[in-house]
């Protein structure tokens, strides 16, 4: 807890908790992996939370879903970049990875749609469709069931990145 | 970390008794297709059942959207296509994300309705659970104690062990086991979110370090396997209606080769002198009063069996008694007043005892405390310690 620390731009600072990288031709060899970053980064850093097993269990629901998403991307050369930081009860996830200039654009719009007000009627009505979850809805799921507020920034080169903040510590049981 | 579990990590199943289809494990697909026969079982369950469908999801510790969609998908088909059924979810409030994914259905469709589960599956223990239990608690965690920390080097305590306790109530266990062994790492578990707040404030006062709280069910934990060189598990088991699931999973999350330690009383044997009649008859009717609501006071002795049906050998038993004699004698009264309290009180009121009955059933802790307090009396509760060790 604390005096809260803010950087020049007014933002609170978030501490680096933990950070994995590898190449992402090594990432998409195997579905698998989006499990098992997601499981170990959640019980690496879930252990100083309330309750360490309940957070790593959200925190891994979560992330798995964004690795996933990352898991798609059509560009094969480059890295991933897995970070996460922390400011009091709330943590970021930062995940940088290549994609092509037409995902990039989507991405935006997806993280655009994720902020709107109508985020949860729009992933109802792909609950409800026929068709399998699409990125954006993937995204849209985070930000309607874990609270999750969601932002791209440019990466160097040709990767993005996609900063998710999830406040799991103020999910009611 | 444990390798990466190449088998199957999640299981369905149907039980046509309870019109129950069940979803268990890890759920995260890269395509629906690997749910193929979860899916087609589904399906043929919606075709059987009439009425009522239960989907239990209690044990789904992790299901990623693109499963997610599957399953929902066939069941948002089925209440379209047969308005006459209806769906229940039955969610975990130990796993956070179910009762909010799941909860979404009944949003969209009014046949589906979701349910948390919650202590109710324990018949009779939300009168120990919940409430102003916790001085007593505590006391009592002290009486024993003064035994406890001789007796558990003998199950497998030792410094730098990682370390569950199991149903740890308050916590004040863990405390005293962090600061004598100082294990290198004790994760708490407990499904009373009142113990708990209790537990975290108490680290927090006293700057505690090294114990992870964590709210959970005894009977299906989150907890991964063989990760604990010792779980204790302690007065517990004597108040679950099914303690042989509790044991289960006390055996699934130890390590081989390490133990499970635990300890349960046999009320009936509580005794005192003098008036040893009356208290001896009391707490045979504790016994009985307990069994009426499905819990085993009786069940120290049994802790040998229950241990071997469990698969643990090296099963190691032994007892101790707390006495009038062990410090203040004040603090035996002032249990035996609070089992007075909860058991003549709410236990013996829910069961519809009449005023006769508890008239003489509160006689026999007046007449123990009696015991407790007379300059030449004697007053005793005895414990039965029991660990088993997980084969290598």
């Amino acid at each position: 807890m604390g005096s809260v620390l803010h950087d020049p731009a007014g933002e609170p600072t978030f501490e680096p908790m933990i950070q994995i990288d590898m190449e992402i031709k090594t990432f998409v060899s195997a579905w698998k992996h989006c499990d098992y970053v997601s499981t170990y980064i959640a019980r690496m850093i879930s252990q100083n939370r309330s309750d360490s097993v309940r957070h790593s269990n959200l925190f891994s629901s979560a992330f798995n879903e964004l690795l996933e998403v990352a898991f798609r991307t059509r560009h094969a050369d480059g890295e991933l970049a897995c970070r996460v930081s922390r400011h009091g009860a709330t943590d970021r996830i930062e995940l940088t990875f290549p994609c092509m200039p037409e995902e990039r654009q989507f991405y935006q719009e997806a993280a655009s749609q994720v902020a709107g007000f109508e985020a949860r009627e729009r992933y109802l009505n792909s609950v409800s469709g026929d068709l399998a979850p699409s990125r954006e809805v993937v995204l849209l799921e985070l930000a309607v069931d874990y609270d999750a507020t969601l932002r791209v920034e440019e990466a160097d080169g040709d990767a993005i990145t996609l900063v998710m903040d999830l406040p799991l510590e103020g999910l009611q049981h | 970390m444990s390798p990466y579990n190449l088998h199957p990590r999640f299981k369905t199943q149907y039980d046509a008794n309870n019109q129950e289809f069940s979803i268990s494990g890890v759920i995260r697909p890269q395509a629906i297709d690997e749910l193929g026969p979860s899916l087609a079982l589904l399906r043929d369950a919606i075709g059987r059942v009439r009425g009522v469908l239960y989907v239990n999801v209690r044990r789904l510790a992790q299901m990623n959207n693109a499963a997610f969609h599957a399953f929902s998908r066939i069941i948002l088909d089925a209440c379209r296509a047969r308005p006459d059924l209806k769906f229940v979810v039955i969610t975990s409030s130990v796993v956070g994300w179910t009762s909010r994914k799941f909860g979404r259905l009944s949003g969209i469709e009014p046949n589906i309705t979701v349910e948390e589960y919650d202590s109710e599956f324990y018949p009779g223990q939300g009168f120990l659970e919940e409430g102003g239990f916790v001085p007593i608690l505590r006391t009592q965690t002290k009486m024993t104690w003064r035994h406890e920390r001789a007796i558990l080097p003998r199950h497998g305590m030792r410094p730098g062990v990682v370390m569950a306790d199991i149903c740890c109530g308050i916590g004040d266990f863990a405390v005293l086991v962090q600061k004598e062994f100082q294990p290198s790492r004790i994760v708490a578990l407990d499904h009373s979110i009142s113990s708990l707040d209790y537990a975290r404030r108490v680290m927090r006062e006293f700057d505690i370090r090294g114990i992870e709280y964590t709210y959970g069910d005894a009977s299906e934990m989150l907890l991964d396997e063989a990760q604990f060189d010792l779980v204790t598990c302690r007065h517990s088991l004597q108040i679950f209606n099914r303690p042989e699931l509790i044991l289960k999973e006390l055996y699934r999350i130890c390590k081989p080769g390490g133990r499970v330690y635990i300890t349960n009383e046999k009320n009936s044997h509580c005794l005192g002198e003098p008036r040893a009649e009356s208290i001896r008859w009391t707490y045979n009717e504790v016994a009985k009063l307990f069994a009426h609501f499905e819990m085993d006071v009786e069940l120290g002795p049994k802790s040998r069996r229950y241990l071997i049906e469990a698969g643990f050998d090296d099963i190691r038993v032994e007892t101790f008694t707390v006495t009038n004699l062990d410090g203040d004698p004040q603090d035996f009264a002032d249990v035996i007043v609070a089992w007075a309290d909860v058991y003549a009180g709410e236990m013996a009121t829910k069961r519809g005892d009449g005023p006769e009955f508890v008239a003489r059933f509160r006689q026999g802790f007046q007449d123990h405390i009696f015991a407790a307090l007379h300059p030449k009396g004697y007053a005793g509760w005895p414990i039965w310690v029991a660990s088993g060790r997980r084969p290598q």
